[in-house]
């Protein structure tokens, strides 16, 4: 009777440090989980910023005086532009 | 007989006799004890249970929430026009910020605010919470931290940002720092725009990281995206070209309005000047798009709608020859003139030299009613059907009104009002079979059908007419494009002020379609005001519509359909070998 006693007092023991392991790991990775997570805003945040500032350095505004200025381009015409059929152009090398 | 005891040393010396009640009124008050504990447990975790969580929640569970993201605003072609990006907002707690004269002032230098009113925010005691600077660049935002005040926070908020800047900024419109929309689409689309907000609760540890969440957290529901009909190479290229016009003329603003006279979607709509989107303080008038919110008088550019509905109904044919000698007339004591006297003219040369009196004299053939149908059926006096705020109706009084002498002025745009908008809108009607296009201002790939006004062969009579009055000896040659064939009538009208007309102010417009052999834009056009000498519609609105079409145009692949002399050169270039 001792003896089954002990064994269920230590099975009791061992049970009780394993719950409570068991929440300490739990929240560990809860808080790992968490991080990601902001981590993972963070990521999309900055994409999403990084979208708008690429945008904001494309505006036509900003090619066309980039292409007039540096590039000494100019706007193209019907007078200097080759019109090719739609059927042509299939075929042709990129 | 002695009482019952216990001994509780076998030693005679230390022998002392204690009553056995002793002993089990300890062990009963022990019991009682116990008993009192498992009640107040019992109490605890069953009968009052929900206080006793509750408390210990509020130690350590917090709830968070979770903004959620605004959708962005995107053009035809899928690039952003408005989105918004996480920046940080500095904050303080007055009381306990610790910080000397000196790094305050760096701190009131990087925020750009006076160092007089950053000491009376940090004064204010009794308030925890104040707002230093809202929505600051990330790199200041490094700065203020790298200061290391005490009692100064981060916290980040979503700021819109507009890559298009002004060019866009009429049609996009803006937000509040809140992030609610409050100008233009950003307003008129502000439910689909704006997302719900999400709720999360958890349980944080002493150290104040969060360990557990506390029931199913509410995630937020980010807004949707909207697509516009706009293209922002089109947008752009409009709003450059008014603005020089602008300029130009000195002019006290113009607009323009680009339509696609396949699908109906509206592909350009801005005005000048403007403020900036993003400009704090900046009054509603100033952002407002002059298109869609303002009303004038069309003058001549009406003229095709009276000529229409008289070929419609057969009082004329094209080449029905009308006296306009001696370049005036009188209806009802008020005299009608021309800018300059034209003898006979067939009705294609009246709406070619834009005859007021040649114009009069068919109008008033019609009764006022069918006038008025017509001017209902196109748009004039109806609030369009439009996502947006800040629509303008204009002004189209009943026919039965109507006097004689407003239904000749009519005629030729005077007595009415619409906007740029509704007047570019109302072209459709001669861009198509005779149909009038239901505008759109989100992207739709269908072609329009539209409600007929017109039969095919008005609207292609119109055309004709449209094209002579750009071309050589019309009043708007200087809308013509390289390229492209184009039809359009100018306006130009006196300025009402007061009750009377201005001599010397005066609304330019042009309005007009391209190509004209298969129209696939109509463009309209208008200044107010021009004041450097030139205020002819065909003077200053059709280099603007000549611009506008060519740049448009090419932007949407459209084949020329007039001869062009190519300039394209090819030098032969000696082989290498």
């Amino acid at each position: 009777m001792k003896l089954v006693n002990t064994l269920l007092f230590v099975a009791v023991m061992l049970t009780a440090l394993l719950v409570v392991h068991t929440q300490y790991a739990a929240r560990r990775d809860f808080v790992a989980i968490d991080d990601a997570k902001v981590a993972l805003r963070q990521i999309e945040q900055d994409n999403t910023r990084l979208e708008v500032e690429k945008r904001a350095q494309a505006t036509p505004l900003r090619v066309e005086t980039l292409a007039k200025e540096r590039l000494r381009m100019r706007s193209t015409t019907p007078a200097i532009t080759q019109y090719v059929p739609a059927g042509l152009v299939t075929g042709v090398a990129p | 007989m002695s009482s019952p005891s216990i001994h509780h040393s076998s030693s005679p010396l230390l022998a002392s006799k204690t009553p056995v009640w002793r002993s089990k009124l300890i062990v009963a008050l022990i019991a009682v004890g116990f008993a009192s504990l498992g009640v107040r447990a019992a109490y605890i975790q069953v009968v009052n249970n929900a206080f006793y969580q509750k408390q210990g929640e509020v130690r350590f569970a917090r709830t968070l929430q979770l903004p959620a993201s605004r959708g962005q605003i995107l053009d035809r072609n899928d690039l952003i026009l408005a989105s918004s990006v996480v920046t940080p907002s500095v904050w303080a707690v007055p009381d306990t910020v610790e910080a000397s004269d000196d790094t305050l002032k760096a701190l009131a230098r990087l925020l750009e605010i006076p160092f007089t009113d950053l000491k009376k925010k940090l004064a204010d005691t009794d308030s925890s919470f104040v707002w230093l600077k809202r929505q600051i660049d990330q790199s200041v935002a490094e700065r203020v931290t790298a200061l290391g005040i005490k009692g100064i926070y981060l916290r980040k908020e979503y700021k819109r940002k507009y890559p298009e800047g002004d060019a866009a900024a009429t049609v996009v419109g803006s937000t509040d720092t809140e992030g609610k929309g409050i100008e233009g689409i950003e307003l008129a689309g502000e439910k689909v725009l704006a997302g719900v907000s999400g709720r999360r609760k958890v349980i944080h540890d002493r150290l104040g990281r969060k360990v557990e969440d506390v029931g199913e957290p509410i995630e937020p529901l980010a807004g949707k995206d909207l697509q516009l009909s706009i293209d922002s190479k089109v947008q752009f290229f409009a709003f450059q070209k008014i603005r020089d016009a602008v300029i130009e003329n000195k002019a006290k603003s113009g607009s323009v309005v680009v339509i696609d006279a396949v699908t109906g979607e509206v592909l350009a709509a801005v005005s000048y000047p403007i403020h900036k989107s993003n400009a704090e303080g900046a009054g509603t008038s100033a952002r407002r798009n002059l298109a869609f919110s303002d009303t004038f008088e069309p003058g001549s550019a009406m003229k095709p709608f009276a000529i229409a509905l008289a070929l419609e109904t057969g009082r004329v044919k094209p080449q029905t020859v009308i006296q306009t000698a001696p370049g005036s007339l009188v209806l009802a004591g008020s005299t009608i003139k021309d800018a300059h006297p034209h003898g006979a003219l067939t009705v294609q040369e009246i709406i070619q030299k834009s005859s007021n009196v040649g114009t009069v004299k068919i109008a008033m053939q019609m009764p006022a009613r069918e006038m008025w149908q017509v001017f209902s059926s196109v748009g004039f006096g109806q609030k369009p059907k439009l996502q947006f705020p800040g629509l303008a109706t204009g002004k189209l009084r009943p026919y039965k009104s109507w006097r004689p002498i407003e239904q000749a002025t009519m005629s030729y745009g005077y007595g009415l009002s619409a906007s740029l908008f509704q007047m570019t809108r109302a072209y459709t009607v001669f861009a198509t079979d005779g149909r009038l296009l239901p505008a759109t201002l989100s992207k739709t790939e269908a072609p329009a059908q539209g409600e007929r006004v017109f039969s095919p062969e008005t609207a292609l009579e119109i055309r004709k007419m449209l094209q002579m009055a750009a071309g050589p000896a019309g009043t708007g040659p200087k809308a013509q494009t390289d390229g492209f064939s184009v039809g359009g009538k100018s306006g130009t009208a006196h300025k009402q002020v007061g009750k009377s007309y201005a001599d010397n102010k005066y609304r330019s417009w042009f309005v007009g379609l391209a190509p004209i052999s298969r129209p696939r834009i109509v463009v309209g056009v208008m200044l107010d005001e021009p004041s450097a000498g030139r205020y002819f519609g065909g003077e200053v609105a059709a280099p603007v519509f000549s611009a506008t079409v060519a740049q448009s145009l090419r932007t949407m692949g459209v084949h020329p359909d007039l001869e062009v002399k190519p300039t394209i050169t090819s030098v032969a270039v000696p082989e290498s070998f």
